[in-house]
Parts: C-alpha cells; structure tokens; sequence
C-alpha cells in the first residue's frame, strides 16, 4: 500500500508560549519540531508497512527550507519520501488538497488528530471532504482487510472496531507505543534523499474557520491546603467541603 | 563532647532571633530527623529555627556557641549519608527558606543568590537570561548551599567539573557567630589558603553558608545525545577511554546495565532503550550528551562517535535529537535512584570513584559480591569520571540483619576501590554513613588533620557534631 502521513511543524510543546505586548505568540528561541500526533501518525504508517509490506511518504505545507529539518527527521523514522506543498495563503487542508493529487496515488493519508500548538482538530476531516474520502477519527490501531483496512478508534466511551475502504483518511491519537528512535545509519541515509516540491494554485484559506482572537489561558486559582494533623480529620474537613459545593 | 541541652529560657532567646520561625517537641517535622538515607539513623533536634538572614544566624550561633548547644545544617535534606541529621539533638537550623536569587552579574558571569535556593530553581532561571550553571546532580531539588557543602557532582561533571569549580565567593557565619567572607568574583588568585575551597565539601561542619556568588557560562547552542547498546558491560565500559582519546569531549557520559533500565523504565512508565537490535541483545549502555554552536557541528562530532563506538561493539546508536526524544531518553537515566527505592525495602548504597580503566574490574568485583554476602547489588554511574553509583538491597532480610550485612559489602566494596586508586566519595560526601570508611581510605594521619582544622574553626565543636572526620 502507499501510505502518506500529512506532518505539520510546531514549536516545541514542552516550552510555555506567551503573548508579546501586541497580542501574538511569542515563538522566538522555541524549537520547531514535528507535531507529536504526527509522529505517531508517522511510527503507525511505518509499522504498518514493515508488517504488510508498501512505502510510507511524508507531507506538509509550506517553504523547504523552514521544513527540511522536520521532514529530515520523519525521513530518519520510516518514511522513504518527502514533499513539501507550496500553496501560497492557502490554509493546510485546501493546500494538502490540492497538493496530494498532484504528489501522487496513495492509499492511506494519515493525519495526526490535532496539532499541538492550535489543537482545531480540522485538517484530517476537512482534507478527506474536499477529497471526497471516508474518513476515520481518533484511530489507535489498524491493519489491513479485504479492499480496505479495520482500524480500532477511539471513543468518548471506549473503543469501536470499524471497516473502511481505501482509499481513506485516518487521523491518529496516541497509541501504546511511542515513536521510535532515528538510528546514526538512518539519520545518515536520510541527508542524501532529494525532498520534493509540489506548487499548486489553492483556494486562499475559506472562512468556514477563522481565528477571531488569541489570548494566554486563564491563570489557575489556588488550591486549598487541608492541613488537619489526623488523617480522620483532614478526611472530615474534605467532605465538609465536597458537601458544601454539592460534588457529593 | 560534652553537650548542653536548650533550656526553656534559650529557646525563648531563639525565638526572639527567628520570630514565628522557631518549632520545638510537636511542632517539629517528622522529615526534619533524617535525610534520604535513614539507614544511617535517625534524631531529633531539640528546636528547628528556620532563618531568613545571615545575621539571625550569626545570633543564633553565638547563642549556642556560648552555651555548648550542637548546631546542625539543614537544607532540603536530600543528602544520602546522614549530613544533616542532628544526632546530638540541639538545634537544626534550616536554610531553605532564604531563597532568593539576588542578583545576577552579567559582565562578571556571576550570580548571586542565598543557599536556600535550589539547583534547579537556578537553573531554569539562568536559562531565561542565555546562561548555564553547569553542575548538574541528579537530584535537582537539593538546595545550592548543599551542593556546595557536599562538592556535587553529577552528569556535566566530566566536561564541566564539579559544584567546587563555579564557587567564586561566599558569605559565611562560623561556629562563634563571626560573619565572614570568602572568595571573591576574580577567575584566579593566589592569595594564601584557600578558606573558600575548604569550605566546599566540609558538609556544614566548618561554619554555616549563608551567601554564594557563583560562576555561570553562556548556554551551548545546541546539544545530542546518544543511547549506545553494547552486548556487554565490558566493551561498553571499554569504549569510554577511547571516546576521549578521539577528541570528544562529551558533556555527560553515562554507563548502565540492563537491570537498571528496564527496573526505571518500568518506573517512568515508558520504554526508550532497545533491548535487542538485529538478533543481539543488549546488556548494557552508554548514553552521551555532546553540546556545542550549532548542529552542523554536532552531527560531524556524533559521526564521528558513532564510528568510535561501532569500532569498539557498539551494536547500534540512537539519536535523540528532538527535545522530546532527548528528554525521555534523560528521564530513565534521572529516576534511576527512585526507582531503586520504590523496587527495595531496604538499601544502602556508596559512591566510590575509581579511575576510569577500573571501572570494568571494579563492577566485576561488586557484582561477585552479591552471592558472597547474599543482597541484591545495583549500580550505574558516571562512566565518563569514574565514580560509580553501587546499592545493596534486600526485600526479605530484617533490618538488623540487613545493616550487618550491609557492612561487611561496603567494607570490601572500599577496600577494592582504594586498591585500585580510588577514593570513598565522589560527589555525595561522607556525613556520618561513611566515617570509618574514609578513615580506614585515608588513615589516621588525614583524618587527624581534618579534625584539628575543625577545632580550629568550631572550638567547641557545636557544629554538625560526629560527622566527616571523626565519630562520637
């Protein structure tokens, strides 16, 4: 099967963002790195071809060169190509697209549930929709079927076993599994592939979502401390408390 | 010695000292008997002053002084050899709550800052301003006045040095309440005895710390690490001279069995290190961190230590070159302590340091002790420096029966080492767990000498009795 993983870059998502004094996310000196649920996306494509065989390919929008390092990196951990899609102002899921037919034929197009610095949650689903492809949510596991795949995703409940044709657009959360390490030998291998570029004329970014303000995330209010000495006590003065605010 | 108890009438005194500080009988913190190591006993002390100044200090010790009231230092009392327990009762005079980073000094590379603040307090702040302190124990929530008086090492040490080596100045109040400084921001000096250096790793029982000026360098640009498997224990350990003798200088270099690995990785609940690579098992691993100005240079230098550790066994090299991939490769190395202690019911633990070519023996000769003595034995360590980390545990002895046999491993453990050139502490300290160690490493001689130097500070002999060069 060919398989293709749409990666986006974000900054490093263990450093605390802020707001410089105009508003806008203060992002100098944080790391780009490759969006944690692409990753996953990326360990799950690849385990899925050493399993059943076919190639696994990699794919984001924007300039190479903000991205190769990124895209470097995913060519170190499974996959055997890397296109770049170049579209303009045109938002990720009109670029990708237009940019995937123009790329190539594949089977599966993985999309990691959401990004780690916006969290919309929207490429995959808008991407399948203006491919007009099925389109599984939150999956965790697949592998393949007759004329398509059985993938295990997961629900607010717990989990659904669900059948899809290919081809389809999966979007990935977090499996059991973390991504593997890239190897000196792989990391060596993957300076010498030629990454390619994709230049497409998308539509310029619809407004069926738009970002209408950013703001810091309210502070926490402090806890309150229970300090009794006796464990029966302190137990006491909690339920008086879960009582008073009728949480119990 | 002959000790003074407090008196209802000095506590009130000390009170007056340390308003709403002062905690006697009840009001005294269980934690405030013991370190992390409570093998080496617990004690109570007879008041706890939690000071905010160095001149509440200086009151307080000139009270005791005067009076024979033993004084002993605490600060977060994270030490592993008993330091800050205060056998002797007296009073416990606790530093963490002066806390603060005074002042940073950016055309000196200096900073400023009170003993009670902690090293990873300082070294998140140092980092907002572009700055490194490079000493790096593994237990970031110790406090910097401890580090100093334990001379901590840690992972940065075999590129960076020791705790001693960013020391420039400090404030001191001695046994008899004088206030002193020592030391100051100039890089070099030759300005008779060094009092500043005597003062680091003296484990609070030369006088009390009450202000550092310490040394700060710009944060590298960027940093690598590696994980290194190797099919056993004595071609990784083998490999570690031969990275130096390339030219690499990295900034940590850590060895570790697979026992260990997988007893943390269980313990951080994630798996980072392979444990079998193309049909070869591993059995143990380096894992090394190069930093330097950009990343082109780091992956010529990471080349270039590949091609060294495949020359010597190395059977694969893992690259964590994201800062999450690098993080929960550190967070296994980082937990391995916690998770000896959560696995174990009872242990005690040493951190001799040996030199580098030893290392290989020396574990050889540990590990055959776990069935001579009969306790478990665990160790890693600081591959790059030599000073090795090595626990005995039990979950089924008694714990009378665990502490004698206990004994007889760390008496031949130290035997081995100061045959083989090395000595009883490599970043830990002596506190009162290892007296007799360092006596029977040393001889009498050295410790004579150590114990006059004390008199010489401490003539009453008030502060942080029976610990380091004598027992009581």
């Amino acid at each position: 099967m060919e398989l293709l993983v749409c990666v986006k870059q974000v900054p490093d998502d263990s450093v605390t963002v802020t707001l410089d004094a105009s508003g806008k996310p203060n992002l100098g000196g944080i790391t780009p790195v490759v969006n944690a649920f692409d990753t996953y996306a990326l360990e799950m494509a690849t385990r899925f071809k050493e399993a059943n065989g076919g190639n696994v390919s990699v794919i984001t929008v924007g300039d190479l060169k903000e991205n190769e390092k990124s895209l470097r990196s995913c060519l170190s951990v499974g996959a055997s190509t890397a296109i770049t899609v170049s579209a303009g102002d045109a938002d990720a899921a009109c670029a990708l697209a237009c940019g995937i037919p123009a790329a190539g034929t594949y089977d599966v197009i993985f999309c990691g549930s959401e990004s780690t610095d916006v969290s919309a949650a929207q490429t995959g689903i808008r991407l399948a929709a203006a491919l007009n492809l099925p389109v599984v949510t939150n999956v965790l596991a697949l592998e393949p079927a007759d004329g398509g795949l059985t993938v295990k995703q997961e629900t607010e409940e717990g989990y659904r076993t669900v059948s899809v044709p290919t081809p389809c657009v999966l979007t990935i959360v977090k499996p059991a599994y973390d991504p593997r390490y890239p190897t000196m030998k792989s990391k060596m291998a993957a300076r010498k592939i030629p990454i390619s570029t994709v230049t497409v004329d998308a539509p310029a970014a619809s407004d069926a979502a738009k970002c209408v303000k950013i703001s810091a995330p309210a502070q926490r209010q402090a806890g309150v401390k229970i300090q009794e000495k006796e464990a029966a006590d302190a137990v006491a003065k909690a339920m008086g408390m879960l009582i008073d605010r009728k949480l119990v | 010695m002959d000790y003074q108890k407090l008196t209802p009438e000095l506590i009130e005194q000390l009170k007056a000292i340390a308003p709403g500080r002062v905690f006697t009988n009840g009001d005294i913190n269980e934690d405030y008997t013991h370190d992390e190591m409570p093998i080496y006993g617990k004690a109570s002390p007879e008041a706890v002053v939690e000071a905010l100044t160095t001149e509440e200090i200086a009151a307080v010790m000139k009270l005791c002084n005067e009076h024979h009231i033993p004084v002993t230092p605490r600060g977060a009392g994270t030490g592993l050899v008993g330091g800050c327990v205060p056998v002797e009762g007296g009073v416990l005079l606790v530093t963490t709550r002066m806390n603060k980073i005074l002042e940073y000094d950016l055309e000196n590379f200096v900073v400023r800052v009170q003993p009670g603040v902690l090293l990873n307090t300082l070294a998140e702040d140092a980092q907002k301003q572009g700055l490194l302190y490079p000493p790096d124990p593994g237990e970031k929530f110790a406090t910097l006045g401890g580090n100093v008086s334990t001379n901590a090492g840690g992972m940065r040490a075999v590129k960076y040095g020791c705790t001693r080596d960013y020391v420039r100045a400090m404030t001191v109040v001695l046994p008899t309440g004088e206030i002193v400084k020592f030391g100051s921001t100039v890089s070099k000096t030759s300005s008779g005895y060094s009092l500043l250096n005597l003062m680091i790793g003296s484990e609070g029982t030369l006088g009390i710390i009450t202000e550092l000026t310490l040394k700060l360098i710009p944060m590298p640009k960027a940093n690598v690490s590696l994980i290194i498997p190797f099919p056993d224990l004595e071609s990784a350990i083998g490999t570690v001279p031969k990275i130096f003798m390339a030219g690499l200088k990295p900034q940590a270099l850590e060895f570790m069995g697979k026992e260990i690995v997988i007893s943390s990785e269980a313990y951080v609940g994630k798996q980072v290190f392979p444990r079998e690579i193309d049909g070869v098992e591993a059995e143990a691993y380096l894992l090394v961190t190069f930093d330097g100005d950009n990343e082109e240079e780091l992956e010529a230098i990471s080349e270039q230590a590949s091609e060294v550790v495949f020359d010597n066994g190395a059977i694969d090299v893992l690259v964590a070159d994201t800062p999450a991939l690098k993080r929960d490769a550190w967070a296994a190395r980082s937990s391995f302590l916690e998770a000896i202690m959560a696995d174990t019911k009872l242990l005690d633990e040493c951190d001799v340091v040996v030199p580098v070519n030893q290392i290989a023996p020396f574990l050889v000769y540990v590990k055959s002790l776990e069935d001579e003595i009969g306790l478990t034995v665990k160790s890693f360590g600081h591959a790059g420096d030599g000073n090795l980390h090595i626990y005995c545990c039990s979950n089924e002895l008694e714990e009378a029966e665990f502490i004698s046999l206990a004994e007889q491993f760390m008496e031949k453990v130290y035997i081995k080492a100061t045959e083989l050139g090395g000595q009883v502490s490599g970043e830990h300290g002596i506190g009162r767990g290892k007296v007799s160690f360092l006596k029977d490493s040393i001889g009498e001689t050295s410790m004579a000498l150590m114990e006059n130097i004390k008199r010489v500070f401490d003539p009453n002999m008030i502060l942080n009795p029976g610990k380091v060069c004598y027992k009581l």
